[in-house]
């Protein structure tokens, strides 16, 4: 059989979900086996030609040049598969879409006039079709070896869609929200994770995006009855899935 | 002018780089840009709780994201006059030992190694595969110690102002001790192999810096120093730079001023292991000397002895931690938000990151300012590629070309790091930036 050509691309991000393909360690050099890997920028030193099966996308959009470069690998591209947050939905960068982007300019740089990048930092789905979404900051390395393989097997990769409240029921952890009234955003949030927050003692603070169907009123109503002020609920949902939960707020498609 | 060369995007580094030289007047000129979209974190971290700050910054990065942890929990922690307790500051420790491993090895074995070898990556060359395997071995073990005590080695989730979130249990930490001391007798053969791998000789007269902790070899606490004099505590060290933009590049470049006038420096391994050798353990100094390594390293090149050196104390360092880990302390100390200023300093892998905050009475973000180690090491970099190309001008461009980009990574820069620099209010290029 012929091997799937596979690249993995990036975009404005911190390199932690490319990170996380080489933290496959064990698993790495086997799939890296079972794929040609045609271009990885952080990893080899080789230039992108011809057509890919799969595109590993990590970053957001935030530059005219990104928005241009992502049409670009779609159109390359059988399977485009974004990678965590940043691509998947903006990214913490992506706070700037509620603020003035110029000011942001000006506070950040001596010459801002020089420094091009674009009012809104947008996940890829605003820009081009993305097959599937991996959620996380940062993806999670479990979620990268399902759905590679899943590629390999032809099938769907399995991935949760329910809330992080499922998984952490089932590890039997004291519920943070009801028992300490911590701010937990374990309800209103995707698993995926492995219940990493709760099991160290600190409440979800919303990695993995809202889960389909997030009612998210509801929960900032516990909080606030619980005694968070209006201000400190915004600033909770505010974070690297910012744009997303803001989204499922209003309703504006489900992220 | 004439352009001599121009590397779009350099690959195996951290993020989006790229080089230009060009001939100006028979002079070379060289720009290392950052082409890195600009993230403005210093903006958006206006206005928010402190409680966020660890979690925001650790997104700068996602190889170094302890880095970050560090040196803001150490900064605010200073601004609260809060006191963490030992066991903790061990923890710390134990923490950045895992980053430390986990970043060098990375380096080392899958991004650096492949350019002694004539291989475009790790797996691409089967004489290279052995190796490549040896980093992902030691890097494993990095990233276990980040996981048993933060749940995961990127973004780890335990570190807050006042300590932890939750210890881990004495019993879990032992469990991978007969790992940690079959890979650190592993790391003293792996010093060996990077003191004899072919280095161009490039020795430079360069001012190192780091900083140095009188008890241990620094990683969260300590004294600026150099080696041309420089010995002052961190606030003093911010005094001493200044930030400037440089043409189209995103990153701020940060040098040091003095009398007036500009002069790069050097941070990271290098710079450490000059400054440090003494805080070395005696089983590693041996090792160093039987290999014929000689201190200072000046030549920048010789990056990659110096992380192998620090591979192997973060080892050795993450086994005495664990074995004299006392369990018995509460996982964080009590405190109340206090308004305030305070900078803080500690040693990323590839070297110092400078936090500065202002919080206001209930511990909300006013003003911040972030350096980190690659915009230090910016002009440094420079100078290092318009020597090299100076003095090799008769060379094929072709050679010019591929050697420049080895150069960049020998400095292990890490570009999602430098793109997003330092909030200045009113700053003018060239003025101070306090």
């Amino acid at each position: 059989m012929k091997r799937p050509r596979i690249a993995v691309f990036k975009f404005t991000s911190c390199d932690g979900c490319q990170l996380s393909i080489l933290n496959l360690e064990d698993e790495l050099l086997d799939l890296i086996g079972l794929f040609q890997l045609a271009y990885f920028r952080e990893a080899a030193d080789r230039p992108l030609r011809g057509h890919l099966d799969i595109a590993l996308v990590e970053g957001s959009i935030s530059t005219e040049r990104q928005r241009n470069h992502a049409m670009e690998v779609r159109e390359k591209t059988r399977y485009l598969v974004t990678i965590g947050a940043c691509a998947t939905s903006g990214g913490l960068q992506a706070l700037r879409n509620w603020s003035s982007v110029e000011d942001y300019k000006k506070s950040v740089y001596p010459s801002p006039g020089m420094i091009e990048t674009l009012p809104c930092s947008t996940p890829i789905s605003d820009h081009v079709y993305v097959d599937y979404e991996l959620w996380g900051c940062p993806v999670s390395s479990d979620a990268l070896s399902e759905t590679l393989s899943s590629f390999l097997l032809d099938k769907r990769p399995g991935m949760p869609g329910y809330s992080l409240c499922m998984e952490c029921k089932g590890k039997g952890i004291p519920c943070l929200l009801v028992a300490r009234a911590e701010p937990c955003l374990g309800p209103v949030t995707r698993a995926g994770c492995g219940v990493l927050c709760p099991s160290l003692e600190r409440p979800c603070y919303g990695c993995f995006g809202p889960k389909e169907g997030a009612n998210i009123d509801s929960l900032l109503n516990v909080l606030r009855k619980a005694g968070l002020s209006h201000h400190d609920c915004a600033l909770l949902l505010d974070k690297m899935n910012t744009y997303a939960y803001r989204k499922a707020r209003t309703g504006e498609g489900s992220a | 002018m004439k352009r001599l060369f121009k590397v779009d995007y350099l690959s195996r580094v951290e993020g989006e780089t790229g080089i230009t030289a060009e001939i100006r007047d028979g002079e070379v000129t060289v720009c290392a840009g950052v082409f890195e979209a600009p993230r403005f974190f210093e903006a958006f971290l206006r206005g928010r709780h402190y409680t966020d700050i660890a979690d925001f910054t650790a997104r700068i990065c996602g190889i170094c994201p302890v880095a970050y942890q560090m040196s803001a929990v150490h900064a605010i922690e200073s601004i609260f006059g809060v006191e963490v307790e030992e066991p903790i500051r061990e923890l710390r420790r134990l923490l950045y030992c895992g980053e430390w491993i986990e970043s060098h090895a990375l380096h080392i074995y899958l991004l650096q190694g492949p350019d002694f070898y004539g291989a475009e990556s790790a797996w691409s060359k089967r004489e290279y595969l052995p190796m490549a395997k040896i980093g992902l071995y030691f890097k494993k073990l990095g990233n276990r110690i980040l996981t048993l005590l933060g749940g995961r080695p990127i973004h780890p989730v335990s570190v807050k102002v006042g300590g932890f979130s939750k210890l881990p249990e004495k019993k879990v930490l032992l469990s991978i001790l007969p790992d940690l001391k079959r890979a650190y007798e592993e790391s003293r053969g792996e010093i060996d192999r990077a003191a004899h791998l072919p280095f161009q000789d490039h020795t430079m007269d360069m001012e190192c810096v780091s900083l140095y902790d009188q008890r241990e070899y620094p990683m969260n606490y300590g004294n600026v120093i150099s080696n041309r004099g420089i010995n002052t505590p961190m606030a003093g060290f911010l005094e001493m730079t200044r930030e400037s933009q440089v043409g189209h590049s995103t990153a701020l470049h940060s040098k040091k001023w003095k009398d007036g006038r500009e002069s790069p420096y050097l941070v990271g391994p290098i710079s450490r292991v000059n400054l440090n050798d003494e805080k070395l353990p005696a089983e590693i100094t041996t090792t160093m000397k039987r290999c014929g390594i000689t201190l200072p390293i000046m030549n920048t090149r010789m990056g990659i002895i110096a992380r192998s050196i620090e591979l192997s104390y973060a080892l050795h360092e993450a086994m005495r931690i664990i074995q004299t880990y006392d369990n018995s302390a509460k996982p964080s100390v009590d405190f109340k938000p206090a308004a305030g200023e305070a900078a803080w300093i500690t040693e990323a892998p590839r070297g110092m990151l400078i936090h500065r905050y202002e919080l206001d009475d209930a511990g909300y973000v006013k003003h911040c300012t972030l350096i980190p180690p690659t915009s230090q090491n910016l002009a440094q970099m420079e100078i290092d590629l318009r020597d090299f190309i100076q003095n090799h001008i008769s060379k094929p461009v072709e050679f010019l070309k591929k050697e420049s980009e080895k150069i960049v990574r020998s400095y292990d820069p890490c570009i999602s790091c430098s793109v997003h620099l330092v909030v200045l209010d009113g700053n003018k290029k060239g003025k101070p930036i306090l």
